[in-house]
């Protein structure tokens, strides 16, 4: 471990505002349907950015370097209807609503042909779109089901929160932080099975990797990479894209295989996947620019290099 | 305190020159900047003593399991013991080696 390490800028910033939506979107996805739900969406839109000068600023900062030009109020205000409308139909999408949205989907055969591999693989999102749109693909064969790697806090509020969904869901998700995690995802893998991680932020010290996202300096955490290298799997990166109304676009991309990579190679490979790893969320943040959920400031010096922690 | 719940054999409490071939088993995968010498048996590998992430562990878990041929399970209730110490380790190792 010879990369920089500095604190994580976004450790700071818990999930509060997000957990406090999902409370409040869970309530009016189920009382009250879609419809009735989009309504108070725009209420919500319109109190975060009126109410919540930390996130307009973020928002503001990062279409600003999306659409290369300074956002408009009514940008601003599209953006976070997006953030809201996906996680309102995240509800649906637990309860396997699938019939009331429509998917386009891109890259599923390189994706299934990586699957029938049987060894397992990797699906690393990111704070962009909805990542819950992965059980649109699963299904139709119930093989493609994602377990979910996240840190251990995270694991426990988002599993407190299916439950109330729908407790079937539960049992997708792995809490990082000891070792029988670890191993509970390597036999997940063995069995041929998927594990998601979303890669784009670190809940505490891990070691940071400098990156170019929309043209300016990022920093991206190593640690999903590294587990990938280690277990020598295929990496596939994914985002379910939200396109206004119903519509979601699905990408599959093809990130990183370190099924054959050997310890003396794996940190070079290892950076070639960050590398193309925020080459991705570029491409993708140019797209489809009101899908970048990281409501914080994002964009960071390149950390001082210090002497490694080990 | 759990110790060695599902295991057959006694507990083996493992040798000082064990100790030290585990150690620099973990500074080789994990290019640790310390010697042998300088992992305290009884310090804890995560955090504050040898400061390992998860991740970490679970490289030593794999090389440790291929290098002494051991079997570890996810559903094990001994793996927080197992990996706690540099000692924990090896003496889980001396009981368990296959190899």
């Amino acid at each position: 471990m010879t990369s920089p390490v500095i604190q994580a800028a976004w450790a700071h910033t818990p999930e509060r505002s997000n957990m406090f939506m999902l409370r409040v979107m869970s309530w009016i996805s189920l009382r009250l349907g879609r419809r009735a739900g989009r309504v108070v969406l725009h209420l919500i839109a319109g109190y975060f950015l009126l109410f919540a000068p930390a996130s307009r600023r973020a928002s503001g900062d990062y279409l600003g370097r999306a659409l290369g030009r300074p956002p408009r109020w009514r940008e601003l205000y599209r953006h976070f209807f997006t953030f809201a409308a996906t996680i309102h139909d995240r509800m649906y999408l637990v309860n396997r609503r699938f019939d009331m949205f429509d998917f386009e989907v891109h890259g599923e055969d390189m994706l299934r042909r990586l699957l029938a591999d049987g060894k397992g693989l990797f699906l690393l999102g990111a704070h962009l779109g909805s990542f819950e749109a992965i059980r649109a693909i699963g299904r139709k064969d119930t093989n493609l089901r994602v377990a979910m790697l996240m840190h251990e806090e995270n694991a426990q509020k988002i599993s407190a929160m299916l439950a109330a969904i729908n407790p079937e869901a539960v049992q997708d998700i792995i809490g990082l932080g000891h070792i029988d995690s670890m191993l509970r995802v390597r036999e997940r893998l063995d069995q041929g099975g998927v594990v998601g991680m979303l890669a784009d932020r670190t809940p505490g010290d891990d070691t940071l990797y400098p990156v170019q996202i929309l043209g300016a300096n990022a920093n991206l955490p190593g640690g999903p990479f590294r587990m990938a290298a280690l277990l020598q799997r295929p990496v596939v990166f994914m985002t379910g894209l939200y396109l206004g109304g119903n519509r979601y676009a699905i990408h599959f991309d093809p990130l990183a295989d370190f099924s054959t990579v050997e310890r003396g190679q794996r940190d070079a490979a290892l950076h070639a996947a960050i590398t193309r790893y925020a080459a991705l969320l570029d491409q993708y943040c140019r797209k489809a620019p009101y899908n970048w959920f990281n409501f914080f400031d994002f964009w960071q010096p390149a950390p001082a290099t210090t002497p490694p922690n080990k | 305190m759990t110790i060695m719940q599902d295991n057959q054999k006694p507990t083996v409490s493992s040798t000082a020159e064990l100790q030290r071939e585990v150690a620099e088993l973990m500074i080789e995968c994990l290019n640790l900047e310390v010697t042998a010498d300088q992992i305290t048996p009884d310090a804890p590998l995560y955090g504050d003593g040898l400061g390992l992430d998860s991740i970490d562990v679970l490289e030593v878990a794999l090389v440790v399991s291929k290098r002494y041929g051991l079997q570890l399970r996810a559903d094990s209730a001994d793996n927080q013991h197992i990996f706690s110490s540099l000692r924990s380790l090896s003496d889980y190792i001396a009981a368990h080696k296959t190899r």
